[in-house]
């Protein structure tokens, strides 16, 4: 019950076909005010169609999709949200500082133009025009436009795409700081390391359904604490006999092992190969987690 | 309550940024604005009769339709395909904005660009001896002005539909087709049958009699039955607008 009074958004049963294809399987999906959520997965998972249909771009086929409790289609449920859409172009021949201003005045309670200029870090590209901009600079703006409108669901999709790594240590600061001041924020990302950074929640995908919601500690250390590569003539049927591996595959020459004890499993390991080389021990990362949990999925999809 | 509920002033903020947009826009300003006016002083002015104010009138009458139907099928029909393209429809589409803001800015600014052209050639039909009473000026420009409608209707559907390139091409067939086919350029009277019955399909043709009424030209056929061709197209054409708008996610 907590959970639904801090609900702004919630795709609920939701299924979802387009061109043919089952996209959306009965996904049940919540976005919590204060938290910062990452949508993972393959591509084809269903995370733009998601996205698409809490933005209300898209209407769903069967079960409902909520944002501020009424349909995302509505305007006004869409007066409380700030989007940056990968997908999203700018006109070019207007200035920054007249999109920006045109955009803030969508919102009721909009924030200052200048501050929010500040936080995109465009303040000094304020009258440029946006047909001259370098991608990077494109996406400050499509964040600026996001902010602009003090809304209380962020979101996100690919935010740091074309940033240079300072920009995007910048941009996760100030996503960080309005999560804290409690906004709800949607982050879609390929960049593994920034989700890890930034989620208070991970939510993965994959065909069309959830097939993990938790924090990215806990599905770190659920895919096992420690990943091993190594040049052996094992396979992996064999290697995965071994105690403690969770998961192993080749990964171009090297073969790679999850495991929740690297000391037990080297151990055996060296014996089952004493012609074993090349050794390395890794903590597994939130992309070793992801793997580790698609694994399955991706077998049964081959079958 | 959803319309109460909206910021002061979307709308007129919206409109004023379009408008804004297309002056800014020269390769699109130019030739809209200024093919009507070319072509009216081409043909009422330097062609060898001299410059009779009965068929000047006449004449102004069909080329303020033709100036309507440019910035309409241009900046509806191709500006919107591109404006898709880019994702820009996108970017509104997510935003608080409410879809008839972004509809109604468009029409603002080809409204105000068919205003632009309607200056010139009215300028021109001065110069060519054209005399009207004011309200008769004031009925034709409403007139034109309104012609725009029914273009932009058809050209925002076409912009939700094809590629930008296939919206331009099209929109071109239109802008020349319409106009030839409807008797703007050519009285209607002196056209081939075969050209006329096709042309009766076209709000050109309607739009065009109308105004030749208005500044006291011969026209054919009833006046009621061009209004009601008018309305019924009109109608079509937010029709064929609207499912554009509600079947293009992207």
């Amino acid at each position: 019950m907590i959970d639904d009074l801090a609900a702004v958004a919630r795709l609920s049963g939701v299924s979802k076909r387009l061109g043919g294809r089952a996209v959306l399987d009965r996904l049940d999906l919540t976005i919590r005010a204060g938290e910062v959520t990452a949508l993972l997965g393959p591509n084809g998972a269903g995370k733009t169609t998601s996205v698409a249909l809490l933005t209300g771009r898209l209407a769903p086929d069967a079960g409902t999709a909520q944002l501020f409790g009424l349909d995302p289609r509505r305007p006004a449920a869409r007066r409380r949200l700030g989007v940056m859409l990968q997908s999203a172009g700018l006109p070019d021949v207007l200035t920054i500082r007249e999109l920006v201003t045109l955009h803030a005045g969508y919102y009721p309670d909009p924030r200052p133009i200048d501050e929010v200029l500040a936080l995109a870090g465009i303040a000094d590209l304020a009258d440029r025009r946006c047909g001259a901009l370098s991608g990077g600079q494109a996406r400050r703006v499509q964040y600026a436009l996001a902010i602009c409108g003090r809304a209380d669901l962020l979101v996100l999709d690919e935010p740091t795409a074309a940033m240079d790594r300072g920009s995007a240590r910048t941009l996760w600061g100030t996503v960080r700081a309005l999560a804290d001041d409690g906004a709800a924020v949607l982050l879609t990302s390929h960049d593994l390391a920034e989700a890890d950074a930034l989620a208070d929640r991970v939510l993965v995908m994959d065909a069309g359904r959830i097939v993990a919601d938790d924090t990215p500690a806990a599905l770190r250390a659920r895919a096992g604490g420690s990943v091993l590569r190594c040049r052996t003539t094992l396979i992996p049927a064999a290697a995965a006999l071994l105690p403690a591996v969770r998961d192993a595959e080749m990964e171009g020459a090297d073969l790679r092992i999850v495991s929740a004890d690297a000391a037990t499993t080297v151990r055996t390991l060296l014996d089952a190969d004493p012609a074993l080389t090349a050794l390395r021990i890794a903590d597994a990362t939130l992309e070793d987690a992801i793997a580790t949990l698609l694994a399955p999925v991706q077998e049964r999809i081959a079958a | 309550m959803t319309a109460l509920a909206l910021p002061h002033g979307v709308w007129r903020r919206e409109a004023l940024t379009e408008v804004k947009r297309s002056l800014r826009l020269p390769q699109f300003l130019l030739p809209t604005v200024l093919t009507p006016a070319g072509f009216y002083g081409l043909f009422t002015l330097a062609l060898p009769h001299d410059p009779a104010p009965g068929f000047a009138a006449a004449t102004l009458a069909g080329y303020g339709v033709f100036a309507a139907t440019g910035p309409a099928l241009f900046g509806f029909g191709a500006g919107v395909a591109v404006e898709r393209e880019q994702g820009l429809i996108e970017l509104k589409r997510v935003s608080p904005m409410p879809a008839g803001a972004y509809v109604a800015a468009k029409l603002t600014a080809a409204v105000a660009m068919t205003a632009l052209a309607l200056v010139l050639i009215d300028a021109l039909s001065i110069v060519a001896g054209v005399r009207l009473p004011l309200a008769t000026w004031a009925l034709l420009t409403l007139l034109h002005l309104a012609s725009a409608v029914p273009f932009a209707l058809i050209g925002f559907g076409m912009g939700m539909r094809m590629s930008a390139k296939g919206a331009v091409a099209v929109a071109n067939a239109l802008f020349l087709g319409c106009s030839v086919l409807g008797g703007l350029w050519i009285p209607s009277r002196l056209l081939p049958g075969w050209m006329q019955s096709i042309g009766a399909w076209t709000p050109s043709y309607h739009l065009g009699q109308l105004a030749r009424l208005i500044v006291g030209a011969d026209t054919i056929g009833s006046p009621w039955m061009h209004a009601a061709a008018i309305l019924a197209m009109t109608v079509a054409g937010a029709a064929w607008a609207w499912t554009g708008w509600r079947r293009s996610p992207a």
